[in-house]
């Protein structure tokens, strides 16, 4: 058994490698052995396996648990209860609900806005100035991305502090008197206003960066002509900078919409969603529904209606991105 | 035209300020003895300097031990995510097979998965797997979170690695495995750097999974316990800005490596020489 094995095996089923070396001695190359067709399968699926079983079943698990009622008592005596659509109609019955989606959307929206809009200025700033200037508004830059969340919304906590915080202290050394002991975060749109500006403080470095990269990626001699044209700023702007940057700032506007609504660290780092639920995002309901209060069915809902908000947020985005890929891949 | 090149520059650098006044205050901050922080005087600068404020945080219940969580989940999450991602990409850059574009297709998708919107779903299966309060649920959400990013960007960074290379070192007499250990990963190195650290950064950032999943104090990550910081701090933000820059000083000094490593364009002369 062994002898005939051994013999019969020596040149083509060994090992995969066995034939390549042969190679140099002037044997013929073997392709398609058994093996080398299964290589790239046998690659792909420790990924393929991680990727269905912590991503695609956890997305089906999200849709099946949003028609169950699952609460804490349900979990522990292990019952599947059916309600059909009634974690739907309880959520989107609440007017509660409505004024947190409608807060989220609005948040987000002015979040994005503001955060590609800087990011752009400093892009077309950062062609304008001097390298060392370049450098230090870098480095600066590069700081702030560097800077882990949860450090971040501690610092911003302590700069906004009521009694000792330095911005209080500098608004009323510029004379604005009436910031002694001013709180921040006395409301929720003003504790929303300062969660909105440390996310666009951290998002606008990737941002800028980016552009950048594609800004100075623009033909010199388009804006020569323009000059020749005697194009003013604004003109060069509109007929040069935009149409070119226009594929780059749709994408990145649309990959800020898809991390910024998803925003739950720094919200709840800041003041858990408070004073009285005024800074409560979708994100935190999701949180609060289900981990703090175990209403596991009615958190899965609220989960699925985030997705679809996201989903028709980045729709157009997501096709445009599967499109571009389809040719290079 | 001067004038408008000077307002320029003037700009970027208040720019610059906003940008990086927020970790010079943390640092100012960690610094300033205790009796200089609660007090209405103006100091943007101290007027003396100390380091206690490092050593109380160091010395916090649970510091320690947040420190040594964060680090052992995240550096075993991503590299799970880059070996695992690696592979992935190696064969779906090097070769050609059925199936290829469906497999690329569906990391590019998984890329985009709204993890938050995991959160239930992921608390069931860990609540499952017997996983609640335990490290190791963590980890393997962090590697689910970074595998489709590692996988497709390191799928990039080998394509990006002129095929014509190995072939050379196959004629030179190695094997598939030889050409690929002794050329392309090497050549991989800055790539498997670089996806390395913005893949340990979301892992050691993450926190609605790491608060969720794991409340058992002494199992927390090092976001989570600062989140907490008024528990451990109360009105001690010497103390507290201290903490934070501890949890900044890795990720600073990851950066830094990935910028020079990302200058020197190690590929670049392969080819020509």
């Amino acid at each position: 058994m062994t002898a005939v094995h051994t013999t019969d095996a020596a040149v083509p089923t060994n090992s995969s490698s066995a034939p390549r070396r042969a190679a140099p001695d002037g044997a013929p190359r073997r392709r398609g052995s058994a093996f080398d067709r299964a290589l790239p399968y046998l690659l792909l699926a420790p990924a393929v396996v991680a990727i269905l079983w912590l991503i695609g079943w956890p997305v089906l698990s999200v849709l099946v648990t949003s028609f169950r009622r699952l609460n804490l008592r349900e979990l522990t005596r292990g019952e599947v209860v059916w309600v059909g659509l009634d974690n739907y109609t309880e959520i989107l019955g609440d007017p509660g609900f409505w004024v947190i989606a409608v807060r989220s959307v609005v948040f987000t929206a002015l979040v994005v806005v503001a955060s590609v809009l800087a990011g752009l200025l400093i892009a077309l700033l950062m062609r304008q100035i001097s390298p060392v200037v370049r450098i230090v508004l870098q480095v600066a830059m590069l700081l702030a991305w560097a800077m882990p969340l949860l450090a971040a919304t501690t610092v911003y906590q302590w700069i906004f502090d009521q009694q000792y915080g330095i911005l209080n202290k500098t608004l009323v050394k510029l004379g604005f008197d009436s910031f002694a002991g001013f709180s921040w975060f006395g409301t929720g749109t003003s504790t929303l206003a300062v969660i909105g500006l440390l996310i666009v403080w951290q998002a606008v470095p990737f941002l800028a960066f980016s552009l950048y990269a594609g800004a100075i990626g623009i033909p010199k001699d388009q804006y020569e002509a323009a000059g020749i044209d005697g194009a003013s700023a604004w003109q060069t702007f509109r007929s040069v900078t935009w149409p070119e940057l226009r594929p780059l700032l749709l994408m990145v506007t649309f990959l800020s919409l898809l991390w910024d609504f998803k925003v739950f660290t720094q919200v709840w780092a800041m003041r858990k969603g408070g004073p009285d639920g005024g800074s409560t995002t979708l994100p935190v309901y999701q949180y609060l529904e289900g981990i703090s209060k175990s209403h596991f069915g009615v958190a899965a809902a609220v989960s699925v209606v985030m997705v679809a908000l996201l989903a028709l947020l980045t729709f157009q985005y997501l096709r445009r991105l599967v499109r571009s890929q389809e040719g290079e891949l | 035209m001067t004038a408008k090149k000077v307002s320029a520059n003037v700009v970027a650098l208040v720019v610059a300020l906003f940008f990086a006044f927020p970790t010079y205050w943390m640092v100012s901050t960690a610094l300033k003895p205790r009796k200089d922080l609660l007090s209405t005087g103006y100091d943007l600068i101290p007027f003396s300097v100390t380091g206690s404020n490092f050593a109380t945080a160091w010395t916090k219940p649970g510091f320690l031990d947040a420190l040594g969580n964060s680090l052992l989940v995240s550096l075993t999450a991503v590299l799970g995510a880059v070996v695992v991602g690696l592979l992935a990409a190696v064969a779906l850059s090097r070769m050609r097979f059925k199936g290829r574009k469906g497999f690329a297709m569906m990391l590019l998708v998984a890329q985009m998965a709204p993890f938050e919107a995991l959160l239930i779903p992921m608390f069931l299966m860990m609540r499952d797997l017997d996983l609640l309060d335990r490290l190791p649920a963590l980890a393997l959400i962090y590697f689910a979170v970074t595998l489709p990013f590692c996988a497709w960007t390191l799928r990039g960074f080998v394509n990006g690695i002129p095929l014509e290379l190995e072939e050379a070192a196959m004629v030179d007499g190695c094997g598939r495995w030889g050409a690929f250990r002794r050329v392309t990963l090497p050549l991989l190195g800055p790539g498997l750097v670089a996806t390395s650290v913005f893949a340990f950064v979301t892992a050691w950032n993450e926190f609605l999974f790491a608060l969720s999943l794991v409340k058992d104090q002494t199992k927390e990550t090092l976001p989570v316990w600062l989140s907490g910081f008024q528990t451990q701090f109360g009105t001690d933000w010497g103390g507290a800005m201290a903490a934070s820059a501890l949890f900044t000083l890795p990720v600073l000094v990851f950066f830094l490596i990935v910028q020079r490593k990302m200058v020197t364009g190690v590929t670049a002369g392969a080819v020509k020489g």
